[in-house]
């Protein structure tokens, strides 16, 4: 097994009165993909933003209980959240690229965050990111084109090519398939396949099939609390705990 | 289970499967029953009966891969739901082997000749009779889906080795007395084995109901008794 990239322990969340998540521990281990799954409102998106501070910017939301990464507490006041994001890259349910160029998509980031100084440099940060995302056979002959011009799998995986171009080293992704068809879907799947030789990768997902075929481990999340986390194979062959069981077999409420 | 799933069809075509499973399991004690009453009594009048028989089982296995097939296609099951596919596939085929074990046997009571020694039947019977007992409790514990019976069924089959040594053995002895006694004893020889064999299938079925139930296979090797020399 790999070694631990991201801890938490004791992770409890609260928007307003509302308690999002009950002291949640859960180890995700490096270079490896975990599903988190569970029905809505469940907490899982919750948890995956903790890790790159996405709830500071709620107003009400609070958090305590701790959130390592590489043994570092990353709710420290004093962390700098922008280099944490650099470290922590996200892709979401709905593909969401800049209303700018294929080519500007990808090098915003590194402009922002100072890599890329050259033009050269940004042009291979560009094409590097591109052909990691497996979209650059499609797009090196536009890359002026605005990237809200791509088919809904192509934008997905032009946000996966954004968030890796700053070079990361956690993935998380919400959903990130939900809006697109199979043959796209299997596209980034195969992705995260190859990204995670890299990247640490976190996804949240409805789709059972989906956590099976990507993830080796699997934590199913039930009113804010982690039920359950074990091997991806085990929880859905024979999860120990009855809830796991009547949500993956389609035995819930 | 405990509970039912939230879509009511998927909760009827497992429902259907595991019945279609019970149903087959059912013609299949019959089958060994009635093919051990044939050898025994030496009723040549039964045999086509017995055969025929084989051909329902046949129908259900085939019937039982379908049901399979579109579970798997339309639900994508998982965890125990998954399991009690996997291992209705793998039961349903074991039971086909015991069907065609019991028509083999059948067949085997045409040459046999109506005076058979007491004693020799009597050690072919006990061993039918154990067999069919393993079989009738295998079934139960899949009934019933209880582990422990499955798992006294799969340590059990080292009575089957042992009885059907004696058998064995007994056939052997006849068989030496008299050269004459060649043609038929050998059928007897593979009636026995058919026996044994049939009982290997249904420790096959225990451990596939004991994976269904926990989700974990049965540790270390099954208990042996005496081995017949090839």
């Amino acid at each position: 097994m790999n070694n631990v990239k991201i801890k938490s322990k004791n992770l409890n969340v609260y928007y307003g009165e509302k308690q999002a998540l009950f002291d949640v521990n859960l180890d995700l281990n490096e270079k490896e993909v975990t599903a988190l799954i569970g029905p809505s409102g469940c907490g899982k998106s919750t948890f995956i933003r903790c890790i790159n501070r996405m709830n500071d910017v709620i107003d009400i939301c609070k958090v305590s209980g701790n959130i390592e990464i590489d043994g570092v507490e990353i709710n420290d006041k004093n962390l700098d959240v922008v280099s944490l994001r650099e470290r922590v890259g996200m892709v979401f349910q709905k593909p969401n690229p800049f209303p700018k160029s294929i080519y500007d998509n990808i090098s915003y980031g590194p402009k922002i965050h100072g890599k890329g100084e050259t033009k050269s440099e940004l042009d291979e940060i560009v094409e590097n990111s591109l052909k990691k995302a497996a979209l650059w056979e499609e797009v090196k002959d536009r890359l002026d084109e605005p990237g809200t011009g791509l088919s809904g799998g192509q934008q997905q995986r032009l946000c996966i090519a954004r968030a890796i171009s700053v070079n990361p080293e956690v993935i998380l992704m919400d959903e990130p398939c939900s809006a697109l068809d199979p043959i796209a879907t299997a596209k980034i799947e195969e992705l995260i396949d190859e990204l995670k030789k890299t990247y640490t990768i976190v996804i949240v997902t409805h789709s059972m099939a989906q956590a099976v075929r990507v993830s080796q481990k699997t934590g199913f999340f039930h009113l804010g609390k982690l039920i359950e986390v074990g091997k991806t194979e085990k929880i859905f062959k024979n999860p120990d705990n009855k809830m796991t069981q009547d949500y993956i077999t389609g035995r819930f409420g | 289970m405990s509970n039912e799933h939230t879509v009511k069809s998927y909760e009827e075509e497992l429902r259907y499967l595991i019945d279609s499973v019970i149903k087959m399991g059912s013609l299949t004690e019959s089958q060994l029953v009635d093919s051990m009453d044939a050898v025994i009594k030496v009723d040549k009048d039964s045999i086509d009966k017995i055969i025929k028989s084989d051909d329902e089982i046949n129908k259900f296995r085939s019937k039982i891969d379908t049901q399979i097939m579109t579970l798997l296609v339309k639900r994508a099951p998982m965890a125990i739901d998954l399991r009690e596919t996997i291992s209705s596939l793998k039961i349903s085929q074991d039971l086909e082997r015991i069907g065609d074990l019991s028509k083999s046997n059948a067949k085997k009571v045409k040459p046999l000749p109506l005076d058979l020694p007491e004693e020799l039947l009597g050690n072919l019977k006990r061993l039918g009779d154990l067999v069919i007992k393993q079989l009738n409790d295998v079934l139960d514990s899949y009934v019933n889906k209880n582990y422990d019976k499955a798992k006294e069924v799969w340590e059990k089959d080292e009575q089957v080795d042992d009885l059907t040594y004696i058998a064995m053995e007994s056939v052997i002895d006849f068989l030496s007395k008299d050269k004459k006694n060649l043609d038929f004893s050998t059928h007897l020889i593979f009636a026995t084995k058919n026996l044994e064999r049939a009982g290997d299938h249904i420790t096959n079925i225990a451990e596939s109901i004991c994976y269904l139930i926990k989700g974990e296979y049965l540790k270390g090797s099954r208990p042996k008794g005496k081995v017949i020399q090839q």
